[in-house]
């Protein structure tokens, strides 16, 4: 299910950490996938390079999963939860747009497994409320958001 | 809203005048006022962007050479040169002190310095997304970061610089395309200096470009101190950002092509491949999305031949495959079609789809 709020998509089955544009995806094998909101890529502009940290890195949450650098301004990924590094989008190395185009899926940064994943998950909004607060956040702060060329349409 | 912290570095050694606003990205608190920094290196150093991989971009042996350490930032952008022809102006300011949207970021960040550069005579305007120019020429470079809490805008007042040490350290595919390299560079990067044929009283500079701070921010700049605890980050950061394993942590290969910036819209790359079981090479200056320059090198009798007629006749022209195939098409009737004009276009599709550095 797909919601817009000022030009800015959201799933409502992922889990958001509203403050730091990102989200999280409950995989059936246990693992979580996590990666930027659509209106991280609109703030940050055309993404240049990203970098996830490696495999079997193991992070709290709040702490930097990857680097992104667009234009000349470079910022940092937060996990939404704790956990463990288990997989790594390997193809934002050659092609860091796809955070842009396709933030929700083919842009995805990182997979890991959970250590506290119920707990984590309570920190986090989805469905209605989640768009709530996003439209809330967005009105407050005046983003509207930006697609480029070959995003991917929902 | 508060005020803002002013510090003035003076002259400080060439790391410091990196370290000093990660440090202070690192240690802000709610309580850390939001802070602008002056600084200039009393030293040459050679300073590269996050992502960038000291071995492709650098000629080290030019910067062993020539006594200059080579620093990697943590904000993006590309390899540039740095001495103390330049004044860094830094804001470390709370993320929510500043425009959520980068590019918005970056014209606030600019507007005090296109103020002061007018006041002291030079006609500086901005140029998206985040350069200041004049009359086609960069004469301030920017980069951002975010650090903790801290989101971290640097810019410069370009006094002097040394176009040869600039041109020197970085690694380029052969002479010619350092040549090119250093054309390009003084034809289209400028300074203070070449601008007004003298340099203006630093002091005043500064002082002018605080006025313009509080006036555009709407806020006091108070004069101001770092803390010990700065102080000690800033300590701990020179150490750091020296290291190998901090130099050296970016890897990355692309032996067969190059491309290197100017400034923000003007880029040179270089191909080199086979044709007809013969070594060539074709190299672009390419402005905006057109063949600003062009030239070709190879051992082939058809490119040697017909060499200074497509130097001269693909320039201008959009870097557009179809606009392209028939323009070689014409330089080659005999050819028309042919694989050797598809390898060409191939190359020079290479090139133009070469990510810039920043």
């Amino acid at each position: 299910m797909i919601s817009k709020v000022n030009e800015c998509v959201l799933f409502t089955n992922l889990h958001y950490k509203v403050e730091d544009n990102t989200w999280v995806r409950v995989n059936d094998d246990g693992t979580v996938t996590v990666g930027m909101t659509d209106v991280a890529q609109s703030l940050a502009g055309p993404v240049l390079h990203a970098k996830a940290k490696k495999v079997g890195t193991v992070r709290k949450k709040g702490r930097p999963i990857a680097t992104v650098e667009s234009g000349k301004w470079v910022g940092p990924v937060k996990s939404p939860i704790s956990g463990e590094i288990v997989e790594i989008n390997e193809n934002l190395a050659s092609q860091a747009t796809l955070l842009n185009k396709s933030p929700y899926n083919e842009g995805w940064v990182v997979k890991m497994k959970p250590s506290a994943l119920e707990e984590d998950l309570a920190d986090l909004l989805t469905g209605e409320e989640a768009v709530k607060a996003y439209q809330a956040k967005v009105d407050a702060d005046g983003i509207t958001c930006t697609h480029i060329e070959g995003t991917e349409e929902y | 809203m508060s005020d803002i912290r002013l510090v003035d570095a003076g002259t400080v050694p060439f790391i410091r005048s990196q370290t000093i606003y990660h440090a202070l990205g690192y240690t802000m608190t709610p309580d850390t006022p939001d802070t602008i920094v002056f600084a200039r290196p009393e030293s040459p150093y050679m300073c590269l962007g996050f992502f960038q991989d000291v071995e492709e971009e650098l000629d080290v042996s030019f910067c062993k050479a020539n006594g200059l350490p080579i620093v990697r930032r943590e904000q993006g952008g590309g390899a540039v040169y740095i001495d103390d022809g330049q004044l860094f102006v830094q804001w470390i300011f709370h993320h929510k002190s500043l425009p959520l949207n980068v590019g918005q970021r970056f014209r606030l960040f600019v507007k005090p310095l296109i103020e002061t550069y007018k006041e002291i005579g030079v006609n500086a305007y901005f140029h998206a997304p985040n350069d200041v120019h004049v009359d086609g020429k960069k004469i301030v470079g920017t980069g951002a970061v975010r650090i903790g809490e801290a989101e971290v805008v640097t810019g410069n007042f370009l006094f002097d610089f040394d176009f040869d040490k600039m041109v020197g350290a970085l690694k380029v595919p052969d002479m010619s395309f350092k040549e090119e390299f250093a054309n390009s560079l003084r034809q289209y990067l400028t300074t203070i200096r070449k601008e007004l044929r003298s340099v203006p009283d630093v002091a005043v500079v500064k002082k002018t470009y605080v006025d313009f701070c509080e006036r555009i921010l709407g806020r006091n700049v108070v004069a101001g101190n770092f803390t010990d605890r700065e102080i000690a980050k800033m300590i701990e950061l020179d150490a750091k950002m020296q290291t190998d394993e901090w130099l050296f942590q970016m890897k990355k290969r692309r032996p067969e092509h190059r491309i290197v910036k100017v400034h923000a819209g003007v880029y040179i790359g270089a191909s080199s491949f086979n044709v007809r079981g013969a070594k060539a090479q074709i190299r672009i200056r390419m402005k905006g999305g057109t063949i600003d320059a062009f030239s070709v090198s190879s051992d082939t009798p058809f490119l040697r031949k017909e060499k200074a007629v497509l130097e001269r006749t693909l320039v201008g022209l959009e870097m557009d495959d179809e606009v392209l195939r028939e323009r070689l098409g014409a330089v080659f009737p005999d050819r028309k079609n042919g694989t050797e004009i598809e390898q060409l276009l191939k190359q020079i599709r290479k090139i133009k789809n070469l990510k810039p550095n920043g």
